[in-house]
């Protein structure tokens, strides 16, 4: 009895003790993730500050850019959806080089809207023990274009670096309507996984529209 | 009072809800594609609606697309801004009443005093003085948050995709705003009448770079608009876009993030 009651009040005290440690670890997080939007942010706005709008130069700044704040790899699997297990070895690596271009093409097109952009963080919220989002609103210092809502998903797994698995514009998660996509093309062509790489590779080759 | 099937004129938004309704009867006779032929499970017409997708697309680019274009250079930003006012201005009975449906309180009372004020102006100029944003509701929500299901995905010609719910919500709109039935004399047919094509071409011209971006250069057109559009919905459903406070996405969305990648 006494044993028992010994080990209740010891496992009380055990719960009450972690506690503070795991609100510590969730307020760590949440910092390391907004720390890391920061430095991006950062870098992207020195980079915006002496950009000449040489299209090899923003390539490169880009490709940089998905490198040191990007989970590229998890987001090239989670892109491909239910497929991914389907490809093989050779089609999961030109699946990545290629998915990799078509985002680096596509920020690079999309570039110039970045100009006038100034970036005020916002609120920070825990998603279970695997990530972070975190809030923030781009606003035109011109004033041509209103507020813009963005919400950054960051990775946060112990003992690795935090680092963004996606981007949601007004709510619009730019990874789920990709893997969305991505998926529309694999079934659209019996779940050949080989179609989807060959429409990017097709998407390459022509001519991109700008605006 | 006018009567929403007093045809003796022609009135183009009872033309609108005519066709919304044809629309949808239309799509209703059409063969389902078979489970295994659809790219997304939500949509049983998928082959039918990729075909008013390629209409809807030759109709932006013959129309729309320059039309927005224009508007966007031509027309100063006060002016554009006014437009959306107006637009916005115009759809409050709908939104007072829905959000009346929908228990929220707060949100048509809101609505109804913006109608009243703004209206000095027509709803071209915001006089509200108030910040607190008004969130929109239609029927369509009204509909959801009676727990009616959503139905199947359709695109619609002209107006673009929808549900069939949402669908329904926009018929049921267009036929109880009060605008529609009280609003009479020739300002108010001709303010009516431009409604729907200033609606359009302001919608294409402020969304101008991102919508080019899914037309021109993404992989399947039609499958990203699906998606964004139920992205969309899901958030507005949740009132979650219009005051930017989450995510639209569930965040089940990503478990398979976590799960082996082999």
């Amino acid at each position: 009895m006494v044993r028992r009651r010994f080990l209740a009040i010891a496992f009380a005290c055990l719960a009450f003790a972690t506690l503070p440690a795991n609100i510590a670890s969730a307020d760590d997080r949440q910092a390391a993730a907004g720390e890391l939007i920061d430095r991006m942010i950062a870098d992207l706005q020195a980079f915006l500050a002496t950009d000449t709008g040489d299209v090899a130069s923003r390539s490169a700044e880009i490709d940089r850019v998905l490198s040191a704040y990007f989970d590229m790899d998890t987001i090239t699997r989670f892109s491909a959806g239910q497929y991914w297990r389907a490809a093989n070895a050779d089609q999961r690596a030109e699946y990545g080089t290629l998915f990799r271009e078509v985002l680096c093409g596509t920020i690079v097109r999309n570039f110039d809207q970045l100009n006038g952009l100034e970036y005020s963080p916002g609120m920070t919220s825990t998603k279970g023990d695997k990530f972070v989002i975190v809030g923030g609103t781009f606003t035109d210092t011109n004033g041509g274009r209103p507020p813009v809502a963005v919400n950054w998903r960051v990775l946060t797994r112990e003992g690795q670096p935090p680092r963004v698995f996606d981007i949601e514009i007004e709510n619009l998660s730019l990874l789920v309507t990709q893997k969305q996509e991505n998926v529309a093309v694999v079934r659209k062509n019996k779940g050949q996984f080989i179609a989807l790489i060959e429409a990017m590779q097709a998407r390459l080759e022509a001519p991109l529209h700008s605006n | 009072m006018k009567l929403f099937l007093d045809l003796d004129g022609f009135q183009p938004r009872r033309f609108t809800a005519v066709a919304l309704i044809a629309a949808t009867v239309a799509l209703a006779g059409c063969s389902s594609t078979p489970p295994t032929d659809r790219s997304d499970a939500r949509d049983r017409y998928e082959d039918a609606n990729r075909k008013v997708f390629a209409f809807n697309m030759d109709v932006d680019t013959y129309v729309l697309e320059p039309v927005a274009s224009g508007y966007r250079n031509t027309v100063p930003e006060g002016g554009r801004t006014a437009i959306d006012n107006h637009l916005r201005w115009a759809s409050m009975p709908s939104t007072a009443i829905n959000s009346t449906l929908q228990g929220k309180f707060e949100n048509a009372t809101l609505a109804t005093l913006n109608f009243l004020v703004n209206g000095l102006t027509l709803g071209f100029a915001d006089l509200s003085e108030d910040d607190q944003k008004v969130d929109r509701e239609d029927f369509g929500q009204t509909l959801a948050a009676y727990d009616v299901p959503e139905g199947s995905y359709l695109m619609v010609p002209v107006l673009g995709p929808r549900t069939t719910r949402s669908l329904t919500g926009n018929v049921v709109d267009i036929v109880l705003n009060p605008l529609q039935i009280f609003g009479t004399g020739n300002t108010a047919d001709a303010v009516r009448t431009a409604q729907a094509p200033a609606g359009a071409v302001s919608f294409r011209a402020n969304n101008f770079e991102a919508f080019n971006d899914v037309k021109y250069n993404s992989l399947d057109p039609y499958a990203r608009t699906r998606s964004v559009y139920y992205q969309t919905r899901i958030g507005l459903l949740e009132d979650r876009v219009a005051e930017g406070a989450g995510s639209a996405v569930s965040e089940d969305e990503f478990d398979s993030l976590f799960e082996d990648s082999n």
